[in-house]
C-alpha cells in the first residue's frame, strides 16, 4: 500500500543519513602531523608587527620574539641580562659610553617579499635605533611616528649618539649616566630591524610595510595575517641560535576567553593566553593540560585622568580610593590568587616597599573628603574596563561592576565605558577617560620601568601615563634613581616616591598576580617570560 | 514579457535605492566623515586635503555619488579602518564562507524538509504526522544561539568528537584561492589531502547542523500547510470521487499546486536563513561575511559596514526578486500573488 | 423595540468567541496558551515575583549552583552568578525585558503597519503595486543587517535595536493589510457602505477592520516569535541590551565566560527564551488551525 512504501522509504532515508554521520563522527580524528606545528590562541589582534610601535602585549607576543631579536636579552629564569645580537660589550667608566660587539654571519629573513642580500650589522643596529630617536629620519613618521616606550622615558633625549665604528661595533654616549639603559636595550620594544629592508621599502614607495610585512632575525618568519582570525609563522631555517621550536607557528586569534579555554580542551590550541581565574581549576583538574604560573611581574591598578576636574584634586582621588574595599576585589576577581598590592612593584622586585602605606576601605571617611572638595551627591564619572584579560586583571569588566556598587554607597553614580582594544587605548591617550582598570607587565627587571613610564610627566604624550599625572617632585626623585647604581640608594629613592604616590594617590594600586600559561600536557620546555613576550623556538611537543 | 520588464524596472530601482542609502551612511555614521569614506585617519592636515581631493569632498554631493558609483564598478571599494586592507579583498574571501553554509543548510532543507512536510501533509494526523509536527514546531522556536551552544557544550566539550571553531584546522596550510574549502584543498600542493576534506568535513558539521535544524523545521511547517491546503481544495476530491489513486493525485495536480504557493514564502525565509548563518558564524568563528560584518561593528569599522551592507542586500534583493519573477512567469493565473498567508 | 430572542436553542457565537471554542479543543494549544499567560504575568510582575533584588552583588555567594546539587541552596532556587546574584531573579527580570521589549516591537510594528498598508490599499494602480514591490524587497533584508547598520549609526542599546527590528517587522503587517484593502474594496458590503456616503476612514475602521483582525492576530504571533528571537540574538551578541540591563540574550552572553564551572548559566536563559518562543508558536499554530476551520465552513 502507498503508506507502507513511502514509510518504509522515509525510514531507509533516515537510516542511510544515522549511518553516514556516526561514521564521520566516529572516525578517528585526522591525524594532522603535528609533531612540528603549534597553534596558540591569542586574544586580540596586534596593533603591527614592531613592538617599536606600542606597548600592548598582543603586538609583543606576536614579534618580539617570533621575529626580531635585541642587543641583549633577558633570561627569564633569573632576570639577568645576556648577550643577544650583541656578543658582548664595555660600558665607559663614567657611565656615558657603550660599546657595543655584534655578532657575525646572523642572517635575515627571505621571504617571499623580500631577500636579503647581506648578513646583520652595525648598520642594523644604528637604523633601528635612529628610527624613533632622531625625529628627522626618514621612518621616523612612519606608521603613526610614535614610539611609547622611548618617549615615555624621553630616551631620545638621553641619549647623544649612536655610532658606527666598524662593520661590527656600535657605540652608545648618553648625557647623563642611566642605570636601567643596558635594561632598556634588552626589553621587548628594542628590536633590530633591517636596514636594508627599509631601504628597499622606501625606494618602492612602500615604507608602511616595515611594519605590516616584517623582517628580522628572529626564530620565525612571517608568512600571513588575517585580522581577526590567524598569525602564520614560519621557522627561520638559518636562525643563528639553535632551536628545537615547531616548524610551523599559528597565532589563532580569539577575543573570547571562555572560547579559548574550549579550544584548549578540544585540542585546537596547545597554548592560549591569560586563561581567566574562574578557569584555572579547571585546567588543572584536567590531565590532558597543564597550569604553568609564576609570580608575576606586574601591576593592576585603577588610574584616575589627573588631568580632568575634579580629579585633580588628590582628596578626591583619595575619597574614591577609601570608598572601594579591595580585599573583595582580590576575592571575586582574582579569586583570591593574587597579592595586594600597596606600591608599584611587587614583592619579586628588589626595590620592594613591604612597609609601603596603603588606603583601607571606609566609605564614611571617603564621603566625608568628597564633601570637603565639593563633589555633589550623586556626581557621575566613568570607569573605563579593559576587554582583554591581562594577567594583572583577567576580568576588568567584573571589577568595574563590583566597583560601580562600592561607589553607589557613597553617592557616586558610575557608568562602564569599554572599547575594540586598538581604539580602546587610543581613546585613552587622548585622555578621553575619567578612570581607568588597567594595569603594567615589566619589560624588566628594573623597578625604574614601573616608575617612569607609569607616572612621570614625560610619559603623558606618548600614553603610558594612564593617570596624566605630572608631579615634578616625583620626576625628580626617579631621575635621582637613574644617576646611581647602588641599589640600597635606588631603593631609598623608591621608597620616597611612593610615598609621595600615596599622598597624591594618582592611582589605586590593587593587585600583583600571578602569570599564568595554560597548555597541553604534551608541550614541552614553554616558560613564563615574566618580561614580556611570549616565545616558542625551545616549545617542543612529545610524541604520544 | 511585459511581467520581465516590470520586474527589471523593480530590480533597477531597488539597486539606486540601495545604493543612494549606502551613499548617505558615512554621513549618518559617528565621527569624522573623511575617515568613514576612505578608512584612514589623516595624520596631518595635508594629507586631510589631499584626501578630500581623491574622493571629491571639496565638489557637490552629485559629484560625490558619481564618483562613489565609478570606484565601486571600478573595483576600488576603499580600506578597512582597523587595518588598512583592502575591503573588496576581504569581502571576496569571507562570501564564499557565507555561501558554503547557506547552501549546504538549504540543501538540507529542502532534501529533507520538502518530503518530509509532503509525507505528513498527505497523511495527517496519525503518529507520524504528529511527532514531525511536534519537531517542526520546537525545531523552529529553538533559538539557533542555543541549539548551538548545547551542540557545542556536546559535541566538543563533552565528548570532543567536533571541533569548535573555523573551517578548517590551522595547521592545514591550504591557499585561499577560491575561498570554497573544498575546492581550496584540491587545488593545494599540501601531501595529506584526504586528512585535510575529513577535518573540513569536521568543522562544517555542527555550523551547518545548527543552521540547517532551525530552517528544515520551517520547510516542513509551510510544505506540510501548503499540501493540506491543497489536498482540501475541490478539484482534488473531484479528482478522488473519479477514482484516482492518491499517488495520481498528489503527483498530477497536488505537488505543483502545493509547491507554488510556497516558493514566495521559502522566498521570506531566506533573510531568516542569512540572519541564523550570521550569528553562527561568530559562534563557530567561521570566517564568513556575518561574523566580518559583527567584527567590523565592534571595531567601528564604518567603510567595511557600508560596503558589506550594499552587497549583503543587493545579493538578497536580486535573488528575491528573480525568484519572485520566476514564480509569477510559471503561473500566469495568479495576478496577485499573496505573500503572507495564514 | 426591545428586542427579544426567540430561538433560544440557536446560539451563533461570534467569530471570536468560534476562534477561542476550537482553539480550546486542542490541549496543546491551551497548554502553550497557559505558558503564555506565565510569561505574561511575569513581564507585569516581575518585581513582585523575584525573590531577590537581581543587582545585588553578594561576593560571599559566587557561582552557586541550582538547589539541587550538592552545594546548593534553596535560598538561591536557581544559584548565583559570578558577582554573586541570585539567577532566578534576573531571570525573571530578563523574561520581562525580552518579553517586554518584543511585545512593545509588535504593539508598534502592528500599528505603524496596519496604518500604512491602508492607506497603501486605498492607493490604486501603478503607485500602489510599486510601494508593494518595494515592501517585498525590504522585507527580505536580514533583520541583522538592519540592527547593525541601525547600531552603527545611533550606537547599542535595547532602544536602538527595537527600533531596528520593528523596522523589519513592518512590511509585513503593510504588505498583508494592504492585499486585504484592497481585496475587500471592491466586494460588494464596501460598495454598500459607499452608496450610504461613509467616508474611506469609516468604511476602513468599521467594515474592513472587523474582518481583518484575526488575520492580523495570526500574523502578530509570527512576528512575536521573531521579535523575540532576534532581540535576544542581538542582545547575544552585545548589539542590543547593554549592560545594566538584565536580558535573557545578554545573560545567555555573559554565562558564556564561566560556562566550565556553571553550565547552569547558558542552559537556563536559553530555556527561557526557548519556552517563550515555543509558547508563542504553539498558540500561534492553534489560532492559526482554529481560523482555518472557521473559515472553512
Amino acid at each position: 500500500m502507498a503508506l507502507r512504501r513511502s514509510t518504509f522509504k522515509s525510514g531507509l532515508c533516515v537510516m542511510m543519513i544515522t549511518a553516514i554521520s556516526t561514521t564521520l563522527l566516529g572516525c578517528a580524528k585526522p591525524s594532522l602531523n603535528n609533531i612540528n606545528a603549534m597553534t596558540y590562541c591569542s586574544e586580540s589582534n596586534p596593533g603591527s608587527f614592531n613592538p617599536q610601535l606600542d606597548t600592548s602585549s598582543t603586538t609583543a607576543d606576536a614579534s618580539a620574539h617570533q621575529i626580531y631579536d635585541r642587543l641583549l636579552e633577558f633570561n627569564p629564569s633569573n632576570g639577568l641580562i645576556e648577550p643577544g645580537l650583541a656578543s658582548s660589550w664595555l660600558v665607559s667608566a663614567d657611565g656615558l659610553t657603550y660599546t657595543f660587539q655584534l655578532r657575525s654571519g646572523v642572517e635575515f629573513h627571505n621571504t617571499s617579499y623580500f631577500s636579503p642580500s647581506r648578513t646583520f650589522n652595525a648598520d642594523d643596529v644604528v637604523f633601528s635605533i635612529d628610527r624613533w630617536r632622531d625625529k628627522s629620519h626618514p621612518y621616523h613618521h612612519v606608521n603613526g611616528g610614535s614610539y611609547p616606550y622611548f618617549d615615555s622615558l624621553r630616551l631620545d633625549e638621553r641619549i647623544k649618539s649612536v655610532e658606527r665604528i666598524n662593520g661590527y661595533r656600535v657605540e652608545i654616549t648618553l648625557y647623563i649616566p642611566d642605570s636601567s639603559f643596558l635594561a632598556n636595550l634588552a626589553t621587548d620594544f628594542s628590536v633590530i630591524l633591517s636596514e636594508e629592508y627599509a631601504i628597499e621599502l622606501m625606494t618602492n614607495g612602500r615604507p608602511a610595510d616595515l611594519d605590516r610585512f616584517p623582517i628580522g632575525t628572529g626564530p620565525y618568519k612571517f608568512r600571513e595575517f588575517r585580522q581577526n582570525q590567524h598569525i602564520r609563522f614560519e621557522r627561520h631555517e638559518d636562525y643563528f641560535l639553535p632551536t628545537t621550536g615547531p616548524q610551523q607557528l599559528v597565532f589563532d586569534i580569539t577575543n573570547k576567553g571562555s572560547l579559548r579555554m574550549a579550544k584548549l580542551i578540544t585540542g585546537e590550541c596547545d597554548a592560549v593566553a591569560f586563561p581567566s581565574q574562574s578557569d584555572l581549576a579547571v585546567i588543572q583538574e584536567r590531565e590532558e593540560l597543564t597550569l604553568l604560573q609564576k609570580p608575576g611581574l606586574n601591576i593592576g591598578f585603577w588610574a584616575f585622568n589627573a588631568s580632568k576636574a575634579p580629579f585633580d584634586n588628590p582628596k578626591v582621588r583619595r575619597a574614591l580610593a577609601l570608598a572601594i574595599d579591595k580585599t573583595s576585589l582580590l576575592d571575586a576577581v582574582y579569586l583570591g590568587q593574587a597579592t595586594r598590592a600597596k606600591s608599584l612593584v611587587p614583592s619579586a622586585s628588589w626595590a620592594y616597599q613591604s612597609t609601603a602605606k596603603e588606603l583601607g576601605y571606609n566609605p564614611v571617611r571617603a564621603r566625608e573628603l568628597l564633601d570637603e572638595a565639593d563633589v555633589p551627591n550623586d556626581f557621575t564619572m566613568n570607569i573605563w574596563a579593559m576587554p582583554v584579560q591581562r594577567a594583572y586583571n583577567p576580568n576588568a569588566m567584573k571589577m568595574a561592576q563590583l566597583m560601580k556598587s562600592y561607589l553607589a554607597d557613597v553617592g557616586v553614580n558610575v557608568n562602564i565605558v569599554s572599547y575594540d582594544w586598538n581604539i580602546f587605548r587610543e581613546n585613552l591617550r587622548l585622555g578621553m577617560h575619567d578612570s581607568v582598570l588597567i594595569g603594567w607587565n615589566a619589560d624588566n627587571g628594573d623597578p625604574d620601568n614601573f616608575y617612569r613610564p607609569l607616572l612621570t610627566c614625560e610619559a603623558i604624550p606618548s600614553g603610558t601615563n594612564r593617570a596624566m599625572w605630572c608631579n615634578p617632585e616625583y620626576d625628580e626623585l626617579i631621575e635621582q634613581a637613574l644617576l646611581t647604581d647602588d641599589f640600597a640608594l635606588r631603593t631609598a629613592f623608591y621608597h620616597q616616591a611612593n610615598k609621595l604616590l600615596f599622598e597624591q594617590m594618582p592611582l589605586v594600586p590593587i593587585a600583583h598576580a600571578f602569570q599564568y600559561q595554560a597548555i597541553r600536557a604534551d608541550i614541552e620546555n614553554m616558560e613564563v617570560n615574566p618580561f614580556g613576550g611570549i616565545r616558542f623556538d625551545s616549545v617542543t611537543r612529545t610524541k604520544k | 514579457m511585459k511581467l520581465f520588464i516590470r520586474y527589471l524596472n523593480l530590480m533597477v530601482v531597488t539597486i539606486f535605492i540601495l545604493l543612494l542609502f549606502s551613499f548617505i551612511l558615512p554621513f549618518l555614521f559617528p565621527g569624522d566623515l573623511l575617515t568613514n569614506i576612505s578608512g584612514i585617519s589623516p595624520q596631518s592636515n595635508e594629507q586631510r586635503i589631499a584626501l578630500e581631493q581623491v574622493y571629491k569632498l571639496d565638489q557637490s554631493i552629485f559629484h560625490q555619488f558619481a564618483f562613489y558609483i565609478e570606484s565601486l564598478l571600478d573595483g576600488n571599494w576603499g580600506v578597512s579602518t582597523s587595518d588598512q586592507s583592502n575591503l573588496l579583498h576581504e569581502l571576496l574571501l569571507a562570501f564564499p564562507a557565507t555561501l558554503e553554509l547557506v547552501a549546504y543548510a538549504l540543501l538540507i532543507a529542502v532534501v529533507i524538509g520538502i518530503p518530509v512536510g509532503f509525507l505528513s501533509g498527505l497523511k495527517n494526523h496519525n503518529p507520524l504526522d504528529f511527532s514531525v509536527v511536534t519537531f517542526s514546531i520546537v525545531g523552529y522556536s529553538f533559538p539557533v544561539v542555543w541549539l548551538a551552544l548545547i551542540f557545542i557544550t556536546i559535541f566538543c566539550l563533552q565528548f570532543q568528537w567536533l571541533p569548535i571553531s573555523g573551517r578548517i584546522d590551522l595547521l592545514f596550510d591550504v591557499p585561499t584561492e577560491t575561498g570554497f574549502i573544498l575546492i581550496d584543498i584540491a587545488r593545494s600542493g599540501i601531501s595529506n589531502k584526504a586528512d585535510a576534506y575529513l577535518d573540513a568535513l569536521h568543522h562544517l558539521i555542527l555550523p551547518t547542523a545548527s543552521v540547517a535544524i532551525v530552517t528544515t523545521a520551517l520547510f516542513i511547517r509551510f510544505t506540510r500547510r501548503s499540501i493540506m491546503d491543497v489536498m482540501e481544495k475541490d478539484y482534488i476530491i473531484a479528482a478522488k470521487s473519479r477514482g484516482f489513486t492518491q499517488r495520481q493525485i498528489f503527483f498530477k495536480h497536488g505537488l505543483k499546486n502545493a509547491l507554488l504557493p510556497i516558493l514566495p514564502l521559502l522566498v521570506l525565509q531566506i533573510s531568516t536563513l542569512i540572519t541564523n548563518v550570521m550569528i553562527i558564524e561568530t559562534i563557530f568563528s567561521w570566517p564568513g561575511i556575518g561574523r566580518w560584518l559583527i567584527q567590523a561593528i565592534y571595531q567601528q569599522d564604518y567603510p567595511a559596514i557600508r560596503i558589506g551592507m550594499l552587497v549583503v542586500s543587493l545579493c538578497v534583493m536580486a535573488l528575491t526578486i528573480t525568484i519572485e519573477f520566476i514564480t509569477r512567469a510559471m503561473n500566469p493565473a495568479r495576478e496577485r500573488a499573496e505573500s503572507a498567508t495564514v | 423595540m426591545q428586542r427579544f430572542n426567540l430561538y433560544q436553542e440557536e446560539y451563533h457565537p461570534s467569530p471570536l468567541i468560534n476562534i477561542w471554542l476550537e482553539f480550546r479543543r486542542s490541549h496543546i494549544a491551551l497548554a502553550g496558551f497557559v505558558l503564555l499567560v506565565v510569561f505574561l504575568v511575569i513581564t507585569l510582575l516581575a518585581p513582585l515575583i523575584a525573590p531577590f533584588d537581581p543587582y545585588l552583588q553578594n561576593t560571599n555567594a559566587i557561582l552557586l549552583p541550582p538547589a539541587w546539587e550538592p552545594n546548593g541552596t534553596v535560598a538561591h532556587l536557581l544559584g548565583t552568578d559570578s558577582l554573586g546574584r541570585d539567577i532566578f531573579s534576573r531571570l525573571v527580570y530578563g523574561c520581562r525585558t525580552t518579553f517586554g521589549s518584543s511585545l512593545l516591537i509588535v504593539a508598534i510594528s502592528v500599528f505603524i503597519g496596519v496604518g500604512l498598508g491602508a492607506l497603501a490599499g486605498v492607493l490604486s494602480g501603478l503607485r500602489s503595486s510599486v510601494v508593494n514591490h518595494l515592501l517585498d524587497s525590504i522585507m527580505s533584508i536580514p533583520t541583522l543587517l538592519i540592527a547593525i547598520v541601525m547600531v552603527a549609526i545611533l550606537g547599542t542599546g535595547l532602544g536602538n535595536a527595537m527600533m531596528a527590528i520593528t523596522l523589519a517587522l513592518i512590511p509585513q503587517f503593510v504588505h498583508q493589510t494592504r492585499t486585504f484593502v484592497r481585496n475587500e474594496l471592491q466586494k460588494d458590503y464596501v460598495l454598500l457602505d459607499r452608496l450610504d456616503g461613509a467616508s474611506s476612514v469609516r468604511i476602513f475602521i468599521h467594515s474592513i477592520l472587523p474582518g481583518m483582525v484575526e488575520l492580523i492576530v495570526v500574523q502578530a504571533t509570527i512576528a512575536l516569535s521573531i521579535a523575540i528571537i532576534d532581540i535576544s540574538a542581538l542582545g547575544f551578541l552585545n548589539l542590543a541590551a547593554q549592560d545594566p540591563l538584565i536580558e535573557l540574550g545578554l545573560s545567555l552572553s555573559q554565562g558564556l565566560e564561566v560556562a566550565y564551572v556553571a553550565p547552569w548559566l547558558i542552559i537556563l536563559p536559553g530555556l527561557c527564551i526557548f519556552l517563550m518562543v515555543l509558547s508563542v508558536n504553539v498558540v500561534g499554530e492553534g489560532l492559526r488551525s482554529a481560523l482555518r476551520t472557521r473559515l472553512h465552513h
